[in-house]
């Protein structure tokens, strides 16, 4: 088969752009979806741990139901079978609004919200309970105790784990492709569609890839040895 | 970590440098040894290639392959072979073609002189244009009217092209194939659906309720079917464009033409005298 | 709600989409248990590669589980799909495709679990064994190993949860796994939401039984 290469197809025309639009919407996509993941992946983590067995069991379902079925579902779930239910004023706002990407964005966030639940979860599980009792004991409602007493410390401990599930978020936003999300893979094949030259838009966008998640990891190091907490520095529990 | 983008980028580089320019192999011998002609089709084109009630694969461009052009390529290799179909879509055709995955494009591929620089094209086996798909009732009655609206579109199509290109002002939203394009219409996320003519009219027909839909619009292009094939492999395309020749004189065309878009077919589009003309044209008749 | 469209394509959608009996390439489960079990395997050696003190062994495995682990899954299937056959001249069936995607891709993952689990056997019993006299190959193959394997059991099973999530992937290239299955199924009818519920579903049964199965295997190796 033959096949001419012609890397300059990266950087005249539209390649550069579209590859530069892609970049930004997988930062946006990613950035979103992870403060959403992170927010319900505290609540049902910490929820998990309380004595009030309906809200554990709640927790319990969200994250044993959400995490254990493949993102994908779940995209073409938000994208096609949520918006028909919603209101007609909601719908015709999404629709102008790029549909696809809050689509993308729930279904990314709830889903590694209910992962990072059970890095979270773990991270708690492994202080003493006697934090808990003592400061129960010292007059802190199980809200406060949990605010400032357990959820600073466990979060700390969780830092290589959550990395982990951060960038497995970063990377699982390629599958927003599949619901036409202009993201960076998607305009990787926009290039490759247009120009014919798949070897170097399939490059350009792992090289971007590659950068990406290899600095996250070096930084990401960084900050966890500069918040290790002495004494338990033994790495928490299995990343689900 | 550099180490690892290092050898990767000197890995790709190299390949650059290194990838010689491969001799064209001979389709035909490879159809001989293996036995095997794939084609690439779509799943979701009805009546051309399509998965029906019964998920089975059928439609005309599967016809025309199986009826029209398998005799023809087992004359030309001398022994009876196997039609495998792949499922290909408008981004991925061409590349599926030139990586040697699939053998044949047997769909709904409009012939371009831009997609000629990258493939071959057999004769013209349908003639149509591009028009839009809307709500019944729906204010937009042609492409004079979409500036500013929301269009769906294949990306990798020439639909997609022509509106990127000519008429910038359209909200073009490019989906992987037809299925998604057509829901996001059904579900009110674009105003309209562009595509080819025909093909609109296979999706109407097809949709859980036909009436809502309708196909407005002039042709605002010109699109003629052909089969895409990989560049310069004049043995293949002689034997693809002969079972095609035949199918034309013979009128066996005519009889698959009449089993999918006839008055009984699943998609009555009767066949206008100028297309008839058009098409005969290609064979000197 | 009308599950109509469930009950009228059940068979399609378990058949052909779960399991893979059907005139379509297809079937999750086809490709998933071959995926799993080849991706575990090589992961062996790329997590013993690691470990190696070798460093021409060891550079290219660290650089192997850094690549990998630093790219999407979707890239590396369209790699594998698009470019693979262009360079070997050979056609590709999706089902290698898909297969050959999944297996490098989680072998660099069960790599880093397997390494991790090598890791974590204490030193004593390898200088035991060493004064033993078994040699190094004996050594990892009768000792290390055995030992380690215990210990990654859950880390293990749960990479392989992930993995057979992975595989509805595939449908992106075409192949009828359950979520293409439910893809073909939707495209005609356009019911989205009984539809992914349903698979969403079938896909927890899945997943459910194995991490059932191996909350079991950890009891009894506990």
């Amino acid at each position: 088969m033959n096949y001419s290469f012609k890397w300059s197809v990266l950087w005249t025309g539209q390649s550069g752009y579209w590859l530069l639009q892609g970049l930004l919407t997988t930062l946006e996509l990613s950035a979103l979806a992870w403060i959403l993941a992170v927010a319900l992946g505290i609540l049902s983590g910490a929820l998990r741990t309380v004595n009030f067995l309906p809200l554990r069991w709640v927790a319990t379902f969200y994250v044993e139901f959400f995490r254990n079925v493949p993102l994908l579902v779940w995209m073409f779930f938000w994208y096609f079978g949520v918006p028909p239910l919603l209101p007609r004023g909601i719908q015709d706002w999404l629709f102008n609004h790029g549909a696809e990407f809050w689509a993308g964005m729930l279904a990314l966030g709830v889903y590694h919200g209910a992962r990072i639940s059970e890095v979270i979860r773990s991270g708690i599980q492994s202080i003493p309970r006697t934090q808990f009792e003592a400061s129960v004991a010292i007059g802190l409602t199980t809200f406060q105790a949990y605010r400032l007493i357990i959820l600073p410390v466990a979060l700390r401990l969780i830092v290589p784990p959550a990395t982990n599930e951060s960038l497995n978020l970063l990377k699982n936003s390629s599958v927003a492709l599949t619901i036409s999300v202009a993201e960076l893979t998607f305009q990787t094949r926009q290039i490759e569609t247009y120009t014919a030259k798949a070897i170097e838009a399939l490059t350009a966008g792992t090289l971007i890839y590659l950068v990406l998640c290899l600095s996250i990891a070096t930084v990401m190091a960084k900050v966890e040895r500069r918040y290790a907490i002495p004494g338990l520095i033994a790495r928490v529990g299995p990343a689900a | 970590m550099k180490a690892t983008l290092a050898l990767f980028l000197a890995l790709a580089l190299a390949l650059s440098s290194g990838a010689p320019a491969l001799a064209q192999p001979d389709t035909l011998e490879k159809i001989k040894s293996s036995g095997v002609l794939t084609i690439g089709t779509r799943t979701g084109s009805p009546p051309f290639a399509y998965i029906n009630k019964n998920n089975e694969w059928v439609g005309f461009s599967i016809d025309l392959v199986d009826v029209l052009i398998k005799p023809e390529i087992e004359k030309a290799v001398g022994k009876s072979i196997k039609v495998e179909k792949k499922e290909s879509t408008p981004p991925t055709r061409i590349p599926l073609l030139t990586n040697g995955s699939v053998d044949l494009i047997a769909e709904t591929m409009t012939d371009t002189p831009q997609r000629r620089e990258s493939v071959d094209f057999s004769l013209t086996f349908f003639y149509t244009g591009a028009q839009f798909l809307v709500k019944k009732g729906s204010p937009i009655k042609g492409i004079n009217d979409v500036a500013g609206k929301r269009v769906a579109a294949q990306q990798g199509s020439t639909n997609a092209k022509i509106l990127r290109e000519k008429y910038p002002q359209v909200q073009l939203r490019e989906f992987p194939d037809q299925p998604a394009a057509f829901q996001a219409l059904a579900q009110g996320q674009v105003d309209a659906y562009t595509n080819d003519g025909i093909q609109l009219a296979g999706l109407k027909a097809k949709a859980p309720n036909p009436a809502d839909w309708e196909i407005v619009g002039d042709f605002y292009s010109e699109e003629p079917y052909g089969m895409a094939m990989r560049k310069g492999d004049a043995k293949f395309k002689a034997a693809v464009d002969a079972g095609l020749k035949k199918g034309f004189e013979s009128g066996k065309y005519f009889e698959l033409y009449d089993k999918w878009f006839g008055p009984k077919g699943d998609v009555p589009y009767p066949m206008t005298s100028q297309v008839k003309a058009y098409l005969l044209k290609q064979i000197g008749k | 709600m009308d599950v109509s469209v469930i009950t009228g394509n059940f068979k399609f959608l378990i058949l052909q989409g779960l399991i893979g009996i059907g005139p379509f390439i297809g079937g999750t489960l086809r490709l998933a248990i071959p995926a799993i079990l080849l991706g575990f395997v090589l992961g062996i050696f790329v997590g013993l590669a690691r470990l190696s003190a070798t460093r021409w062994i060891r550079m290219p495995a660290t650089m192997y589980v850094e690549f990998f682990r630093g790219v999407p899954l979707v890239m590396v299937i369209f790699w594998i799909w698009f470019i693979i056959p262009q360079l070997l001249r050979l056609p590709i069936p999706e089902y290698g495709v898909a297969l050959t995607a999944f297996v490098i891709f989680e072998a660099a993952y069960f790599g880093e679990i397997v390494r991790a689990g090598v890791q974590s056997v204490p030193r004593g019993q390898v200088e035991a064994a060493t004064a033993l006299g078994m040699t190094a190959t004996k050594t990892m193959t009768y000792v290390v190993l055995p030992q380690a394997l215990k210990n990654m059991v859950p880390s293990l099973v749960t990479q392989m949860i992930v993995l057979f999530k992975d595989t509805s992937l595939a449908s992106i290239i075409g192949y009828v796994d359950l979520t293409k299955a439910a893809q073909i199924v939707n495209n005609r009818e356009i019911k989205p939401f009984q539809i992914y519920i349903f698979i969403a579903i079938v896909y927890w049964l899945c997943t459910y039984s194995m991490s059932l199965f191996a909350r079991r295997l950890e009891r009894r190796a506990a």
